[in-house]
């Protein structure tokens, strides 16, 4: 099933495929994913565990190769890139937020996110800067080790980071995976506001409906394929579709 | 607990390797010194065995002690009366006397044909003997000597002389340079070496003529009866021997022999094993280090198992026995690397021509043991802390995540490196200053707890060093901040690596310091106290023939001529060197800085002078009586007539010729003095030594500038020495910087994951990597070399009595020595760094 975005794509695949191991003990992780992300738009990837949705990310991310099959970043193939040109590619084009352990421990919350712009060499662009510590309201704990932050503050500094150099896609993984539901509340609120204030690409794997329900569509996968898709969604809509899908 | 210990050993195989590694080094060190010289002892044994191999009894005066010093490496082992050439008519006359030869001995030096060079191996003996047919080990290859200008060599040196039987050949005696004709070659029957010496033996009376012993023998070879026993023999001359002459077997002679071989090497030994030990104490840092780090690393686990009913022993003993195990383990490779390194040290002697005698490698049990005990008390000693933080590690951690750093108490911490340093630095001062038994042992001491204390303490100074060193480096960028606040986040892990780097960097420092002070006021007094304008030496301290200073003295180009001599003699219980000075002369060569006295009252007959420091540490003063053993002629009392304040030319004790010459068998000059005469110019001057002195192979004729240089070299020689001694340990040390690299990538993969997701490129991560270790190298560097600096002054303030006036720093070197420091942590962080550039991404970030 080809899903084919509304609007112009930041990202996409081609019949991905991804095995990891070989011969008998051989496992299929993606059986052939094609897919775009629009650029300015929200997309949750959802699936129960082992359903593929976390390798997709990581390859679309360029996190990891697939086994055949095509990614692309804009009008980037990331296919046959170098580590060196992939590693550029995820400082200057993409961000990131983890699930967990996303920031360096030694540097302070500034510091973190402004991090793959010093990595680079390249200037902080000042103004941007604030409006995102603004949003993100940590200012005053700016100055602060990662250790003297509450989860969901280093969560929240990881978005800034991603959002800060205005990168082409965000990449989240279960970002609220470790997080209360207040907390999560507070970092979809405000991902999804990147989304609708400042036309951010973003796409973000997660199991939560409720957190997929921020998304403007979200993509279902199972046994490494496209299952179905979803637009505007809201949390009752995703919970009885995961029903029917585990049925 | 054994299992548990054994499986988490095995689970991590490298870090195994590094930290056995440690213990390899020093105990290689240990191991092989030990089996080198014992190797080298038994050769000797060998050696001595084969040289009486012909000879029942030895008759020779009887001395008072044997004088290892004396003759430098000459003939040795003349310091007897000589024996009256009767005596050896009323020997051969006793029943059961077979044979017997009387013999003389000194040096001859023979000249390579090639090179015009003197040959000899290393500084091994150069021997000169009569031949004694009857008793001679040697086997002989053609003619014996039988005129006065015929000769027999040793195989090895004819070989590399290039000379064959019949061929002239030029030989340094006492008496100068003559040409002799070779008529055989000789070889010991069993060896193909004799330890590097070279043999030259000449027809009976020439040798006599030669060595000053005219109607005289130094000793006479006794061949028994067959039948008759060694010890009835002897027996039976020894009663028939004059007063003062004593008959002993050949199988004691060699023991002696044997013997005064042992107290040389003995002290090799004890110089080898404490630069061993020191890289053992290195060594048990790095141990101490990996451990520590392992413990917090293994905290949850730790933690479970003391969840599960572990008790706190348990634990501890757990983790003792890990250290146990690669205790044993490094110990037992230590030993067979210590084996290897005998034998390469020994082929390394053979290419400086100093070859053993040819004789399997002596590995005694005592080594064995010996290695294997000291490798493993110093591993399981380094991990008895660690051992204990592990077992106070309490089950709750189990559930707690990450790594929690350990907080013990900061004050506790403070007061023990304190506490550890102030004993430090006051037993070095009371091994300096003060009057303790085996000063040396207790400034050693010393310097080990200065050291743990400065270790213990140097957490507290590692964050802001780590911050003032890495500045440089924050203008790198992001690699080189990263770099930076690596090294500063775990302060204990930075400084105790970095202490490591800071022993054998502190001891080199302060080698340095001290040698480059020990020269500068060489230099200084030399120039304050030399008036003579050339120095005549001997090349290898061969002492040299006094008809050099006497045809000189005849010259009227110099006002001055006065020769010194030395001579082992025992002051109290050591052995020491005394000098004989031309109290007429030695004023006008040497100003001699004289606190009470004058060197013109050694005139009067048993007389002695002596440097301030032995009279301080004695109590002595000018009258009283001291009493000095000379191995000829025994215990003389001499009267002090005056003290002197500088020992650089006369060491501790000088005595006039003439009280020299009336107790000291071999009259041989070390050094000659000349001054020349008013209007006389310099050139004249040399040139007219050139053509006395100059036919000498053997004698140097230096001017001042060239002396001074000459003592700075020997000064550099020991220097070079002790650096390379000091080497292994600066090795290890390194090893210890890569070891805590390695752990510390293991803990911060995570981290290196996220960089490497959030675009650090490889080679980025490489270098953070890289940054951090010069930076944790040069903190140690820094500790080091103010450790060094401390030592080098407390050093010299303790020699500033006895002419070390001031401190000289080399500071270039000390500039070097930091750059070296920061390349050997580039070097030892090369292979973690690559292994944390080529972490995976995706299992660096993936979640458990």
């Amino acid at each position: 099933m080809v899903t084919v975005a509304t609007r112009p794509a930041a990202a996409r695949a081609v019949d991905l495929r991804k095995v990891y191991g070989a011969g008998a003990a051989a496992v299929e992780a993606l059986r052939g994913v094609s897919v775009e992300f629009a650029a300015g738009e929200f997309t949750a990837i959802m699936g129960a565990s082992g359903s593929g949705k976390s390798t997709l990310l990581h390859i679309m991310a360029g996190l990891d190769k697939p086994t055949s099959g095509t990614v692309w970043i804009g009008d980037m193939d990331l296919t046959h890139l170098k580590d060196r040109d992939l590693t550029d590619i995820r400082r200057d084009r993409v961000g990131f937020v983890f699930q967990a352990f996303n920031l360096v421990p030694t540097l302070t919350a500034a510091e973190n996110i402004t991090l793959p712009t010093d990595i680079a060499g390249r200037d902080v662009d000042g103004p941007r800067f604030d409006e995102v510590v603004d949003t993100i309201g940590l200012r005053d704990r700016l100055t602060h080790l990662p250790s003297e932050l509450s989860g969901g503050q280093q969560q929240r500094v990881a978005a800034a980071r991603a959002l800060v150099s205005r990168p082409e896609i965000v990449f989240a993984d279960e970002p609220t995976g470790n997080l209360d539901s207040r907390a999560s509340q507070e970092l979809l609120t405000f991902l999804k506001a990147a989304v609708t204030d400042h036309g951010q690409t973003i796409v973000m794997v997660t199991h939560d409906p409720t957190g997929a329900a921020y998304a403007d569509r979200i993509v279902f996968l199972a046994d490494g394929r496209i299952v179905d898709e979803m637009r505007d969604p809201t949390a009752e809509k995703v919970l009885d579709r995961m029903k029917l899908l585990e049925a | 607990m054994w299992r548990a210990a054994l499986k988490s050993l095995l689970a991590r195989k490298l870090r195994l390797a590094l930290t056995a590694l440690a213990i390899v080094l020093g105990v290689g060190f240990v191991a092989g010194t030990l089996v080198l010289t014992d190797t080298a002892l038994s050769a000797f044994d060998d050696l001595f065995g084969d040289i009486f191999s012909k000879t029942d009894v030895v008759v020779q005066a009887e001395n008072a002690f044997q004088d290892i010093a004396a003759g430098g490496g000459g003939g040795g082992g003349q310091e007897r009366n000589p024996i009256p050439e009767e005596v050896l008519a009323d020997v051969q006359a006793l029943p059961g006397v077979a044979a017997a030869n009387g013999s003389v001995g000194g040096f001859a030096q023979v000249i390579d044909p090639q090179t015009d060079e003197v040959i000899s191996g290393g500084g091994a003996p150069t021997i000169g003997s009569s031949w004694d047919p009857d008793v001679t080990p040697f086997d002989l290859v053609g003619e014996p000597p039988r005129a006065e200008d015929e000769v027999v060599i040793d195989a090895d040196t004819v070989e590399e002389a290039g000379l064959e039987v019949g061929d002239e050949v030029r030989i340094v005696t006492p008496l100068g340079v003559d040409p002799y004709r070779l008529t055989g070659v000789i070889a010991l029957p069993s060896a193909t070496t004799i330890g590097g010496a070279t043999v030259a033996s000449f027809e009976l009376e020439t040798a006599q003529r030669l060595f000053d012993r005219e109607g005289t023998y130094d000793q006479i070879y006794v061949v028994a009866e067959d039948g008759a026993s060694e010890v009835s023999v002897a027996q039976r001359i020894q009663q028939s021997l004059p007063e003062g002459f004593q008959a002993i077997t050949a199988t004691d002679a060699a023991a002696e022999q044997t013997e005064q071989v042992r107290e040389g090497l003995g002290f090799l030994r004890t110089a080898l094993l404490v630069f061993a030990f020191v890289a053992l104490f290195v060594g048990a840092f790095v141990i101490f280090n990996t451990f520590n780090i392992v413990v917090t690393q293994r905290t949850r686990e730790l933690g479970l198992l003391r969840a599960l009913g572990a008790s706190r022993g348990q634990v501890f003993t757990s983790v003792v026995i890990e250290s146990l195990v690669i205790g044993l383990l490094g110990s037992a490779l230590g030993l067979a690397a210590g084996i290897g390194l005998a034998v390469l040290l020994k082929q390394g002697l053979e290419l400086i021509g100093l070859e053993l005698p040819p004789t399997p490698l002596a590995i005694r049990p005592t080594t064995i043991i010996a290695a294997l005990v000291v490798g493993t008390v110093v591993t399981v000693v380094a991990s008895v802390f660690p051992a204990r933080r592990a077992s106070h590690v309490a089950p709750i951690e189990a559930l707690r995540e990450g790594t929690v750093a350990p907080t013990a108490s900061l004050r506790r911490r403070s007061m023990v490196g304190g506490l550890l340093t102030a004993a430090g630095v006051a037993a070095i001062a009371a091994g300096l200053f003060g009057d303790v038994p085996q000063p040396a042992a207790i400034v050693g001491l010393g310097a080990s707890f200065t050291f743990i204390g400065v270790a213990v303490l140097s957490p507290f100074v590692a964050r802001p060093l780590a911050t003032a060193i890495g500045a440089p480096a924050r203008r790198l960028g992001m690699t080189g901040r990263l770099g930076q606040e690596n090294a500063k986040r775990n302060p204990r892990r930075t400084a105790s690596t970095a202490a490591a780097l800071m022993i054998g960097l502190g001891l080199v420092v302060f080698v340095s310091v001290f040698m480059t002070t020990l020269k500068a006021s060489a230099s200084d007094t030399l120039d304050e106290t030399l008036r003579a304008d050339f120095i005549l030496s001997s090349s290898g301290f061969q002492p040299f023939s006094p008809g050099i200073a006497g045809a000189l003295a005849e010259r009227d180009e110099f006002a001055a001529v006065s020769p010194l001599r030395q001579a082992g003699v025992k002051i109290g219980a050591g052995l020491t060197f005394i000098a004989g000075v031309d109290e007429t002369t030695i004023d006008d060569v040497i100003s001699v800085p004289m606190e009470a006295g004058t060197t013109a009252e050694l005139a009067e007959p048993g007389t002695i002078l002596i440097h301030k420091g032995p009279a301080r540490a004695r109590g002595l003063e000018i009258g009283d009586e001291l009493p000095v053993r000379f191995a000829r002629t025994g215990t003389e009392q001499l009267r002090i007539v005056g003290i002197y304040t500088d020992n650089r030319l006369l060491g501790d004790y000088t005595i006039s010729l003439d009280e020299y010459e009336a107790n000291v068998a071999e009259q041989l000059d070390y050094l000659v003095f000349v001054r020349r005469a008013d209007g006389v110019s310099l050139e004249r001057a040399r040139a007219s030594l050139e053509e006395v002195a100059g036919e000498f192979p053997n004698v140097e004729i230096n001017d001042q500038a060239q002396f001074k240089e000459e003592q700075d070299r020997l000064i550099d020689q020991v220097f070079g020495i002790v650096l390379v001694l000091l080497v292994l340990s600066v090795i290890i040390s390194a090893f210890g910087i890569a070891n805590t690299l390695a752990l510390s990538i293991y803990e911060r993969v995570r981290e290196l994951g996220l960089l490497r997701a959030v675009g650090m490129q490889r080679a980025q991560i490489g270098w953070m990597i890289v940054i951090e270790a010069v930076i944790v190298s040069l903190l140690g560097a820094v500790l080091g070399i103010g450790i060094g600096l401390l030592f080098g002054w407390a050093m010299q303030q303790a020699l500033s009595d006895l002419g070390v006036s001031r401190l000289a720093v080399p500071w270039g070197l000390l500039v070097v020595f930091a750059v070296i420091a920061a390349l050997l942590g580039l070097v030892a962080s090369i292979a973690p760094a690559i292994r944390a550039s080529r972490i995976k991404v995706l299992e660096a970030i993936s979640y458990e």
